[in-house]
């Protein structure tokens, strides 16, 4: 079977794009997806024509205008590579439609590259307008010298520098080789923008991605085809911690297409000329496994062994009131599945990794290869969706072992039920609330959750705005009890006790939402606040409707975010409805359960997600021009949902419900 | 293993497979189309929805001898330098996060369209309920759908 793509419009383009700039005769026999970029895939096969200008680690200039500028924090679709580009180009007066956004995958030079915790922007806001203002003041420098005028009579428009005359210009790639001349240190002072002059920070952009997207083109690690590649999945024991024994793969072997069988660490992998062959394999491979010790456990009995460690919410009085929340283990599936392609060779090793976390996979490809760090090159493709199940490297380690085996490259597949069944949940948790009350039944302080939790065992890890989830669902669904124990209005009892940027997005998101005005029966409004790993205020507004049957709709959710400066406003909603779908599809409808140690839910059947029927309408607003730097937004949606809904079923049923999901049981009259 | 003759974006291409295969996989291994994307495997996701003769169609359970004698339209075959006004709008609503599930979204909303050129909310709930995004575009989605039924259609 063919592995060059045959009918791949976009990669004949960018073969011949990059071709043609290498010059007439050259041969390249690889292919080149777009996103790989041209410098860090062969950059032997692939001479240039020039030099493009390097004014920092985060970009580079051709003298055809083009700004390229360089994404060192993984993309998931949260819009960070957009809005870090948009950062540097403000800074250095770029005109947007110049720049160009590539891939550098993992690279110790840009930091640790975890993209996890909303953190990118926060981060690197400052370094990258650094580095686009200092990238701005060589080019004037460079243009000043060669109109002999000082550099402080110019000022750059657009992607040029204009002469103090108002007339002439130097657009910025004629002025490529000239500043390529200047020591850099000349810019180290050059001066930030006052930000009520920005053109690009804050305004909307469509995600640089979003063009190939819509037309299909290969982005993705899934979408990754080496010539001589094979493909494979993985047989895994149902069990946690479990062990293969021993397997036949005689049946499997039979399999037309089926090329080898090999015992990695995570199971048996069948490897395959594609990947229907190694599906049909695996599932006529016969293999023992040793359980281990879990084959008994279940996330029930998880359960009750936490209940037990923590305190009683029995012995509640006058002045104090205690009460426990539920969550159950969460999937993250993200609609690309884990999957992992490696290239292991006697002395390198090639990776393309959809990950979260670059240099955790190179680390893990190093480890296991041995291989010097400069031997080891892992890239990483847009990635399907992340929401903190790709800080693991279990996917690499597969693709790099069987790779190691079979001495070809190899893509290696997690199907949707390996996905929901060997994921790194998000954890079960007892959540325990105590808070004592003053004369006026008012919490004395802001009330803690006690997050019981079990470590060992089933595998768990982050998933989108980590404990901020668990801790924002129990202080928040706590103050709800409270208030209506005291009571107090939601909103009246948080305006007491939260700090001022809290107060005002309370405020905000009250009013957008129409917080107080009479709805109809069966219908309620829950109100819930959470500042996102301290530094985003996000208040939410849920409006549901609860019919007899106790179905629960959600037909409006309002947010309102304190994030300091945006940078792409669109980017900001969409993350914020993102967050909110995200959390929502956690709130009503999937959860991960665990009996005799294994995973029952297998698909999108019996784990499934929030549709187009049941997603609320959501307003976003934010608070102006707070002076604030940026704070993150790719979890912030999230927290506060799942408190608002429970308060909001309570406003419209009088039912609290201390666990998720809220299932429709739960509430029938 | 056999050759099998099929009709993709109007071109008849021959390919040596399992007859068995899913569509899918015969598109992404053997054709080197990847804008059918896989993500459940069991058509439920609508990820990987193709067109069988203007039908939206799960590729991931439609097996490589079921499309035979059928056109078949990918993401790729849907409009020459993707310029499906479906495809403008989801720039124009800035519909994609990750974008992974938007071939799988924007053919099943184009079948739609074609059938039916104004559609409700209710209309768009029933064509594209079975059609998931982990992201959560949704109300985007519903807003680029409509984009185009009010600029006449697709």
């Amino acid at each position: 079977m063919e592995s060059e793509p045959q009918k791949n419009g976009v990669t004949r383009r960018e073969f011949f794009r990059i071709a043609g700039r290498a010059g007439v005769g050259l041969v390249v026999s690889i292919y080149v997806p777009e996103w790989l970029g041209v410098e860090s895939t062969a950059p032997n096969l692939i001479p240039r024509l020039e030099t493009p200008w390097q004014p920092s680690i985060y970009a580079t200039l051709d003298s055809t205008d083009v700004l390229t500028v360089k994404a060192f924090r993984s993309e998931l679709g949260q819009g960070t590579s957009t809005a870090l580009a948009m950062v540097f180009a403000e800074e250095m007066d770029a005109d947007w439609s110049t720049v160009r956004i590539e891939h550098v995958g993992a690279n110790r030079a840009y930091g640790d590259q975890m993209t996890v915790g909303s953190r990118s922007i926060e981060r690197y806001y400052d370094p990258l307008r650094k580095a686009g203002a200092a990238a701005r003041q060589l080019l004037v420098i460079a243009a000043a010298q060669r109109w002999s005028v000082e550099p402080g009579s110019c000022r750059t428009e657009q992607s040029a520098v204009i002469h103090p005359d108002g007339k002439q210009m130097l657009s910025y790639g004629q002025l490529v080789s000239d500043a390529s001349q200047l020591d850099p240190a000349k810019a180290s002072s050059a001066p930030l923008k006052d930000p009520a002059s920005f053109k690009i920070i804050g305004t909307p952009r469509t995600l640089y991605h979003a063009p190939s997207m819509v037309r299909g083109e290969p982005l993705y690690a899934i979408d990754v085809r080496v010539p001589g590649m094979l493909y494979a999945v993985v047989a895994r024991c149902p069990v946690f911690g479990g062990k293969v024994v021993s397997f036949d793969g005689s049946k499997a072997s039979a399999v037309p297409g089926v090329r080898r069988i090999v015992q990695i660490d995570s199971g048996v992998a069948v490897v395959a000329d594609n990947t229907w062959a190694a599906l049909r394999g695996r599932a006529a491979l016969q293999v023992t496994w040793d359980e281990g010790a879990l084959a008994s456990s279940s996330s029930a009995s998880i359960r009750e062994g936490l209940i037990k460690s923590a305190p009683s919410v029995d012995g509640a009085d006058a002045q104090t009131f205690k009460a426990a929340y539920d969550i159950p283990y969460l999937a993250h599936a993200p609609m690309e599945p884990m999957n992992c392609t490696a290239d292991v060779r006697r002395d390198r090793c090639e990776v393309w990794a959809p990950t979260q976390a670059a240099q955790a996979a190179k680390q893990a490809a190093q480890t296991l290869t041995r291989l010097p760090d400069d031997a080891v090159i892992v890239h990483v493709p847009i990635v399907g969706g992340g929401f903190g199940r790709r800080s693991g490297t279990d996917f690499v380690r597969d693709a790099v072992q069987v790779s190691q085996q079979v001495g070809a490259p190899v893509q290696v597949l997690w199907t949707r039920d390996d996905d929901l069944q060997h994921d790194a949940y998000h954890p079960l948790s007892y959540n325990y609330v105590e808070s004592k009350l003053n004369d006026a039944s008012v919490p004395t302080a802001l009330p803690t959750n006690r997050s019981f939790t079990q470590r060992g065992g089933v595998p768990t890890g982050s998933w989108r705005s980590v404990n901020n989830f668990t801790d924002a669902y129990a202080r928040e669904s706590f103050l709800d009890e409270v208030a209506a124990r005291s009571k107090l209005d939601p909103l009246a009892l948080r305006l007491k006790l939260m700090p001022a940027q809290g107060q005002q997005v309370l405020q905000l998101v009250a009013d957008k939402a129409g917080w107080g005005k009479p709805l109809p029966e069966g219908q309620g409004r829950g109100i819930a606040y959470w500042a996102l790993w301290g530094t985003t205020h996000v208040a939410e507004v849920v409006q549901v409707a609860v019919a007899a049957d106790g179905t629960v709709r959600v037909p409006r959710v309002v947010c309102a975010v304190d994030c300091g400066q945006v940078i792409n406003p669109d980017t900001l909603a969409q993350q914020i409805e993102g967050g909110i779908i995200f959390a929502l599809t956690a709130a009503l409808k999937a959860s991960i359960t665990i009996d005799k140690g294994r995973v029952q839910q297998r698909s999108f059947a019996d784990h499934s997600l929030i549709n187009i029927a049941e997603a609320p309408a959501v307003e976003v607003y934010t608070i102006p021009g707070t002076g604030r730097p940026p704070t993150g937004i790719g979890e912030a949606g999230v927290p506060p949902l799942a408190p608002a809904l429970a308060n909001a079923v309570f406003a419209a049923t009088g039912i609290r419900v201390r666990h998720l999901p809220i299932r429709p049981e739960d509430l029938r009259r | 293993m056999a050759l099998i003759t099929l009709m993709v974006n109007g071109k008849q291409t021959s390919v040596d497979v399992d007859p068995a295969t899913p569509l899918l996989w015969v598109l992404r291994d053997a054709l080197g189309l990847m804008g059918t994307k896989y993500s459940c495997g069991e058509g439920v996701c609508g990820a990987c929805t193709v067109h069988v003769d203007g039908e939206p169609r799960r590729s991931c359970v439609l097996t490589a001898l079921q499309a035979v004698g059928h056109q078949i339209t990918t993401i790729e075959g849907l409009a020459a330098d993707g310029t499906h006004p479906l495809q403008q709008a989801w720039l124009a609503e800035n519909v994609t996060q990750c974008g992974y599930c938007a071939p799988g979204q924007i053919m099943t909303a184009a079948a739609l369209l074609a059938k039916n050129p104004r559609p409700t909310d209710a209309d768009i709930d029933a064509a594209m309920t079975g059609t998931l995004c982990r992201c959560g575009t949704y109300q985007r989605i519903r807003r680029a759908i409509h984009r185009v039924a009010g600029q006449g259609g697709a």
